[in-house]
């Protein structure tokens, strides 16, 4: 009902994309739940949603941890074919943004393993670990979110990329994560109190219109 | 420099818009296009925990009445009426762990190994202050007779709980594959007290709590090798 109302509505006021991407970010958390469920019971509208919802979100978390867009890609491709595989596991009622994030987390680790063992993926992790400490205030406003968080370490990274991207709350960010929710607190504590050192030894400064300079 | 600023920073960097192109999802829209079915959700937790339970339950059982039924036999009330409700309510909280563990997104209340601790922190405190017997009879002899009498116990029940799970999908195999293990240990433990008469502190505080983290080690170890062993033969068939 909700969801057709809101179709028939984004319809009729005819508006252009960043409105839509904005209508889309209002619509309540609920939503997911509806589209998860429907896409149990195998409606294929109902997927094509939720992969054009979450997405760009899943996304977004596979650049904070992988060093090429072709990664992320693939990364993003390989968490939709095991969220397919394993959607049964999906319980109705139950918060589907952890549900999400956990696999993806899974997918994530497993192509982190997978480098570290290959030579190759030894070379690039010493890559990426020049990477995470390189000036943070170096990078260019568009990849402002990778830079930013490169000085935290893996686990601190996906705690503030799911509460501050994907806007999880900490009970949800503890389910995602495996972990408790007075764990998920603490690293966030520590990521803050390391991002603070980090913007002030930098002179990490907003512009006056808000933009990162 | 306050938290808000840092909170406002990172709002902004997240705001940049994310270039993922439309192709991409219609690829993937299209890679599930053809398998899409109605699938069955899985039970609600309380159904699969009680059947977790169950199955230890008839390990138990099924074990103690082959070997007979000394240990119930030779119990007190009080000794009986404090054990096997204790078995009891940890084998329905390790099965409750499974569930989480076979069901990504769920909610943990503990981690896998501080549960190990607590469940065999709560078995010691029990059996401490049930057993007084201070005497250690053949105690390396008749214990390891026990703790291999409860690990093979173990096997079955940690089996038949991953079978019963089989359609979920474990995050963390190395977690799963201890919880399971913890809980086909309480089941051993569970045939070791309806089953062995020796009521010596030492040998029921050693021997018989020993099966639990044995069993969780086991779990653990088997699930990390299937693990590497799924994981290399991903990378042949990748080659």
């Amino acid at each position: 009902m909700h969801l057709t109302a809101s179709s028939d509505l984004r319809k009729h006021t005819g508006a252009d994309n960043d409105c839509k991407k904005a209508f889309e970010l209002m619509r309540p958390d609920s939503n997911l739940e509806t589209l998860m469920t429907r896409y149990q019971q195998g409606d294929f509208g109902a997927a094509t949603d939720l992969i054009e919802r979450i997405s760009p979100q899943l996304h977004r978390f596979f650049l904070a941890h992988s060093q090429s867009r072709t990664d992320a890609d693939d990364l993003l491709q390989e968490t939709w074919l095991r969220i397919h595989k394993v959607r049964h596991t999906y319980r109705p009622g139950e918060p589907a943004p952890p549900w999400f994030y956990a696999i993806a987390r899974h997918v994530r680790v497993d192509h982190y393993r997978k480098q570290v063992r290959t030579a190759a993926g030894e070379r690039q992790l010493e890559a990426m670990s020049r990477e995470a400490v390189a000036d943070p205030g170096e990078s260019d406003s568009t990849d402002g979110l990778e830079a930013l968080l490169a000085p935290l370490s893996e686990s601190q990274r996906e705690v503030i990329e799911m509460l501050k991207v994907a806007g999880m709350s900490l009970e949800e960010v503890a389910r995602a994560t495996s972990s408790s929710v007075g764990s998920v607190k603490q690293k966030v504590h520590r990521a803050y109190k390391k991002l603070r050192e980090t913007m002030s030894t930098t002179g990490f400064r907003k512009g006056q219109s808000g933009e990162i300079l | 420099m306050r938290d808000e600023e840092i909170d406002e920073v990172l709002k902004k960097a997240a705001r940049a818009p994310d270039d993922l192109r439309p192709e991409m999802l219609q690829r993937v829209a299209d890679s599930i296009k053809p398998s899409l079915c109605p699938v069955r959700p899985l039970p609600p937790t309380w159904v699969m925990t009680g059947g977790l339970v169950l199955v230890c339950a008839v390990v138990s059982f099924a074990g103690a009445a082959r070997a007979g039924f000394f240990g119930f036999e030779k119990m007190d009330l009080l000794e009986r009426l404090l054990i096997f409700p204790a078995l009891v309510l940890l084998t329905w909280m390790a099965g409750s762990e499974f569930v989480h563990a076979m069901i990504p997104g769920s909610r943990r209340r503990i981690s896998p190994g501080a549960f190990l601790g607590f469940g065999s922190a709560a078995l010691l405190a029990v059996f401490a202050f049930l057993f007084r017997d201070y005497r250690t009879d053949h105690f390396f002899s008749v214990g390891i007779v026990c703790l291999l009498t409860g690990f093979l116990h173990a096997i079955p029940a940690a089996l038949l709980g991953w079978l019963l799970l089989r359609r979920g999908f474990a995050v963390s195999s190395v977690s799963a594959g201890l919880v399971a293990g913890v809980l086909g240990g309480l089941a051993g433990v569970g045939v070791l007290e309806l089953h062995c008469p020796n009521f010596e502190a030492a040998h029921v505080l050693v021997w018989h709590t020993a099966v639990v983290p044995l069993s969780g080690a086991v779990g653990a170890l088997v699930a990390w090798t299937l693990r590497c062993r799924h994981r290399i033969r991903k990378q042949e068939l990748g080659d």
